[in-house]
């Protein structure tokens, strides 16, 4: 497993990775990497295969050709490597993907308790110290129908935080909420990424990525098109494409 | 709180709502008037028959033909055929502390306390061994009457009890194989499902009476009720694998995906995730596969078993009570009613309860 102390140790590697959908090619020969304590925001229009990719990383999807590598374990099909990056790696999606069953503590302490083996006690105290991070404690007996969309997904961030994750992906986790419930959930991300977490992020959210990133990558076609800091990635994008997509996206 | 979800919305009176949706128009007030008419009437014709010029006792059967309203003495007189079948007399109330039971652990699982793996085992293991106890005996010095002999509401209760008990578990496994990964396993699961479907349950419980004893060893045979309470059960978790089914289907795929990337596995995943919700999404179907096997218990009859509507048959099958025979069905009816109503109330209930945080 990954050193902390040590500068620039690897979280991920994606070497020449491809997958198909039947035959529909969604992601090509891929290379890609994130440091360890990298922010790296990935953007690209509708269908570039962007979700695939962070769903290769924790083992959602399945990919046929190529390497990836999480944390110094290889994604292949040893079941036992698979339960370990999904314990280490966190995901937050576009959904929130809240169990609607279970209260917002319940969301929270369902894994610690079966996953971590911690005590009821235990694992209220570590969710409540993580749902007081993200600002809602007060939430916790409710269910996450009586929640805003704003508030589902901070928990959800929660949920995920709670399991001590080494990485955090993140899929569009803004674009389901209206706008006025974007920046709570931001803000969240922008105190997660200062406190120093490992996170790949798609977002088309661009403020963010000029704000935390430290790389941004423009996938297009299920390729990866460009990548830079996000400084060169905004003012001077030198691929076609990129150019394209950002003139539309910044219009608004 | 905000103002607004301290008051409530405006609400029109009872009597002005009546008026609106009943008496609106002359013609609204006719129909209901007629209507109102009609249905007092039948209740009043029902009331007359059932309570006011009824007779009650067993000896005064001889005044019910002039009385001319439901003649109860024909269940005062043969109430323990009913309830008991072929069950020796003198041990009758073995059957009713059985009955007892049954009842007991059917209200005690359907309180939440319970429902946990461990505790409803425990719980149904000890309701079945003390049923078993009293009705077979054998032990404790109870003489032993084997299953040929029992009958009447002890049957039902045991049928479907042990029909629910083997099927719902049964369901659960059937409705995950069917949706597994591999396609090997779903076809299987598939085709056993549908095998059991297509066949009517009299044909199902004949074999399991009649054909397998030639089929199968001596020692897997077990008693003919047994057999029967298999087949049966067979075939109600097909039908139940398919509302579950149902119900697993209209979980979004995410919720799975989320349990997956919290490092649950796939057992925590289908017993905290995928099977509440999918209960939550079946239940009106599921439980309406509960009453319909309630009500089928009394298809066994056919493979030779006495539960209670064929107990009910022999009631009045014999000399003066031959005349009576509405009576007795009016009576097994309202046994009937009195479970399946409170099996749909709870069902209800259910609902409500699961209801909580999905708006
Ligand atoms: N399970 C699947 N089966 C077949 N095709 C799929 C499947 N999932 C995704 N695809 C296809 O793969 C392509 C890439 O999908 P992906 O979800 O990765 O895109 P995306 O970049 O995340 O797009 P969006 O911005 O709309 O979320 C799309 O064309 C999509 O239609
Ligand atoms: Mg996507």
């Amino acid at each position: 497993m990954a050193d902390q102390s040590e500068p620039n140790v690897i979280a991920v590697t994606m070497k020449a990775v491809n997958k198909w959908y039947d035959d529909f090619h969604v992601l090509k020969d891929i290379d890609f990497q994130v440091a360890d304590g990298e922010k790296v925001v990935v953007c690209g229009p509708s269908g570039s295969g962007k979700s695939t990719l962070i769903r290769c990383i924790c083992k959602l999807e399945d990919h046929q050709k190529g390497t990836i590598n999480v944390l110094g374990t290889e994604l292949n099909d040893n079941v036992a490597n698979i339960d370990e990056i999904r314990r280490e790696v966190g995901m937050v999606f576009q959904q929130f993907n809240l169990f609607p069953h279970m209260t917002v503590l319940e969301n929270c302490t369902l894994a610690l308790t079966l996953v971590r083996k911690k005590s009821r006690k235990e694992a209220e105290a570590i969710a409540m110290q993580f749902l007081e991070k993200v600002r809602i404690p007060e939430q916790s007996t409710k269910y996450p129908g009586e929640l805003s969309g704003g508030q589902q997904q901070r928990v959800a961030i929660a949920r995920s935080l709670c399991m001590n994750p080494k990485i955090l992906l993140f899929d569009e986790p803004t674009s389901a909420l209206d706008p006025e419930m974007i920046s709570e959930v931001l803000d969240v991300m922008v105190a997660l990424a200062e406190e120093g977490m490992t996170m790949v992020c798609v977002t088309h959210e661009m403020g963010f990525a000029r704000r935390v990133a430290d790389r941004v990558i423009f996938m297009d076609a299920g390729e990866i098109v460009e990548q830079n800091t996000p400084f060169e990635f905004f003012e001077n994008p030198t691929n076609e494409r990129t150019k394209l997509f950002l003139s539309q996206i910044l219009q608004h | 709180m905000t103002e607004a979800s301290i008051a409530l919305p405006p609400q029109t009176p009872f009597s002005q709502r009546i008026k609106k949706s009943l008496f609106a128009t002359p013609l609204d007030c006719l129909l209901t008037l007629i209507c109102a008419f009609f249905f007092t009437y039948i209740i009043y014709l029902f009331v007359d028959w059932a309570f006011l010029s009824s007779i009650w006792r067993a000896d005064d059967e001889p005044l019910c033909k002039e009385a001319g309203g439901a003649c109860w003495s024909v269940i005062d007189a043969r109430h323990r055929i009913i309830f008991f079948g072929l069950f020796p007399f003198e041990e009758h109330w073995r059957s009713t502390l059985a009955c007892a039971v049954m009842i007991v652990t059917f209200i005690a699982s359907c309180v939440p306390w319970f429902w946990t793996t461990m505790k409803l085992s425990a719980l149904w293991i000890a309701g079945f061994a003390t049923f078993y106890i009293l009705m077979h005996g054998g032990l404790f010095g109870l003489s032993v009457i084997t299953p040929e002999r029992w009958g009447g509401l002890a049957l039902t209760l045991f049928i479907f009890a042990a029909v629910s008990i083997i099927g719902m578990p049964l369901s659960i496994v059937l409705a995950l194989g069917r949706r597994s990964k591999l396609p090997v396993i779903a076809k299987m699961f598939g085709l056993f499902i549908d095998f059991f479907r297509s066949l009517p349950l009299l044909t199902i419980l004949f074999t399991a009476a009649v054909i397998t004893p030639f089929v199968l060893p001596g020692w897997l045979q077990g008693d003919k009720l047994y057999r029967v309470i298999v087949g049966f059960a067979i075939f109600f978790a097909a039908y139940q694998a398919e509302n579950i089914r149902a119900g697993l289907q209209a979980i979004p795929s995410g919720q799975d995906e989320a349990g997956l990337t919290l490092g649950l596995n796939y057992m925590q995943r289908v017993t905290r995730i995928q099977l509440p919700q999918a209960f939550r999404n079946s239940l009106p179907a599921v439980v309406n596969q509960f009453v319909i096997t309630f009500k089928e218990t009394s298809i066994v009859t056919i493979v030779g078993f006495f539960e209670i509507l064929a107990s009910g048959s022999a009631a009045f099958g014999t000399g003066q009570w031959t005349v009576h025979y509405i009576e007795v069905y009016v009576f097994i009816g309202a046994i009937y009613f009195v479970f399946v109503f409170s099996l749909s109330r709870y069902g209800a209930y259910l609902e409500r309860k699961l209801r909580v945080g999905h708006g």
